[in-house]
């Protein structure tokens, strides 16, 4: 099954990511694709994250076709203007990929090219919108598209946003906009969790919680005092300080777990996205951990 | 108005590093009130030039540099000392730069300062960007707050991902124009219409270089 028959099917659908790497050498990152093929509903594919300049995302999504993994195309609007995006979207359909997540993108004050021309012609709500016009066989301007793409489009979306309301303003215009799932920014308080879900499941979108594996309490700091939208609470990093240096990876994969499991078992959410950030050979030990393999 | 700040003054010592006179203009408009093109300006580039074994053949604080006709009159009473000149450094915005330009096709002009952008005094020397001069006002709809200009990425429809407590990605010190921009329209009681409208893709070929206006009618022979 697709991953969008099985997120119409209420199958829980799961997905990773694979960050391209800089550089032609993609040894490594095909070592990781063959570690989750077989295991995971779609893999992200990022778009330059972080503003880090690294090998394109549709040529990535390609490659993960090749080695039978379902790519979504991560497609920021940093670094293209509307013909450029457009564009690529029609080169990334007639390649087979079928899914795309519609980002704003980091801002290039974030990468390794700081004196970059942050492009942002259009945002995500207005690259939603272009997906869903080239859908239905139109571009941005209006014009007739000699076929029309078959895209699943996506976004996403920050549950823990302080504050929270104008992130939901944005929420509910992404799916006004024609989005069909959303994939969330890391989630580690899973009532919280729940408050949000309550909201969103009054649309008709598939939502997937977002996980980053906690290595140490100290990461868990790191993110709650530098990353926007993410907060880990208290207990788990008490949680991660007591299990002592050694542990504190394999209890962060425990604390992913256990998260995914409770998810899946109270049915709170659609699926689940593990953004592993270099630690793409630790995803299929984690599905294991939550019961998902 | 303009927001303008000195260049570094080796830059352009090397500009004029073949010329010996100068003609210094400055402006009393923008570039006086930034404090790189008003009287005390001039007088303070004066010196230093001199002290650079140059010379300046004469100064001039124009009434508004970017108003070519009125600079030309002011300038005038200015003939002797503009002739006489190796070449003109202007001490206001680009815009005053190539007025002086447009008025002296066979001197050199060099310009002082770095013109930065459209800005609001908010006190004095402190000068905060506001406007983008994109062509097409969407201050109707954003509760008077300018998110291509207040938002690093322009966005037109909400936050992005990276607003923190309500700042912004790129730094702590910028407050997240959408929130700032959703706050104000709660305030007003128009929370519902700035929800309800998703703006479509800005047409950009309102800000489609070089620009011209004429707002002056023809009169009928």
């Amino acid at each position: 099954m697709s991953f969008r028959e099985i997120l119409n099917s209420g199958k829980f659908a799961v997905t990773a990511e694979v960050g391209p790497p800089k550089g032609t050498d993609i040894k490594e990152m095909i070592h990781h694709m063959e570690l989750l093929k077989g295991k995971l509903d779609a893999v992200n594919v990022t778009d330059n994250q972080s503003a880090v300049m690294r090998i394109c995302s549709i040529a990535v999504c390609k490659i993960a076709m090749e080695h039978g993994l379902e790519p979504i195309l991560q497609m920021t609007c940093r670094d293209r203007n509307r013909i450029g995006l457009q564009s690529d979207l029609l080169g990334a359909n007639i390649l087979g990929i079928k899914n795309v997540l519609c980002m704003t993108g980091d801002h290039v004050s974030a990468g390794d090219h700081k004196g970059a021309k942050p492009v942002y012609d259009i945002e995500s709500v207005q690259l939603l919108n272009a997906v869903d016009g080239l859908n239905k066989g139109k571009d941005m301007s209006g014009n007739d598209l000699k076929g029309a793409t078959d895209f699943f489009q996506g976004a996403v979306v920050t549950p823990e946003a302080n504050p929270i309301e104008p992130q939901l303003m944005k929420f509910e215009k992404k799916v006004r906009a024609g989005a069909n799932f959303f994939q969330t920014q890391a989630i580690y308080d899973i009532e919280k969790f729940k408050e949000f879900m309550k909201h969103a499941r009054k649309f008709p979108v598939k939502i997937l919680a977002g996980f980053v594996v906690l290595k140490s309490a100290g990461m868990a700091n790191f993110l709650n005092n530098n990353v926007p939208g993410i907060r880990v609470p208290q207990t788990l990093i008490d949680e991660l300080k007591a299990a002592g240096k050694e542990k504190a990876l394999d209890t962060g994969m425990n604390i992913t777990a256990r998260h995914i499991k409770q998810l899946r078992d109270e049915k709170i959410c659609d699926g689940v996205h593990i953004m592993a950030i270099g630690m793409e050979d630790k995803v299929p030990m984690i599905m294991e951990k939550a019961g998902l393999i | 108005m303009i927001i303008t700040k000195k260049r570094d003054f080796k830059e352009l010592m090397e500009n004029i590093k073949n010329y010996k006179s100068f003609f210094l203009l400055g402006c009393s408009e923008c570039a006086t009130l930034c404090g790189t093109g008003g009287e005390p300006e001039l007088k303070a580039m004066k010196e230093t030039l001199e002290a650079e074994g140059k010379s300046v053949t004469g100064t001039f604080v124009a009434k508004t540099g970017c108003q070519v006709l009125g600079t030309k009159v002011e300038l005038k009473p200015f003939k002797e000392a503009l002739d006489k000149t190796d070449c003109i450094i202007v001490m206001s915005c680009g815009a005053g730069t190539q007025s002086a330009v447009e008025l002296y096709e066979d001197k050199p002009v060099f310009p002082a300062n770095d013109s930065l952008f459209l800005g609001n005094m908010t006190r004095l020397q402190f000068f905060d960007e506001r406007c983008s001069l994109c062509g097409k006002c969407i201050l109707d709809k954003t509760g008077g707050i300018c998110p291509i200009t207040a938002c690093p990425k322009g966005l037109l429809n909400g936050p992005c991902g990276g607003c923190k407590d309500g700042h912004c990605e790129i730094s702590p010190d910028i407050k997240c124009a959408w929130v700032r921009i959703y706050e104000r329209m709660k305030k007003l009681d128009r929370l519902q219409e700035l929800c309800e409208v998703t703006l479509e893709a800005k047409d950009w070929s309102a800000s489609q270089k070089p620009r011209t206006l004429v707002t002056r009618e023809e009169k009928k022979k």
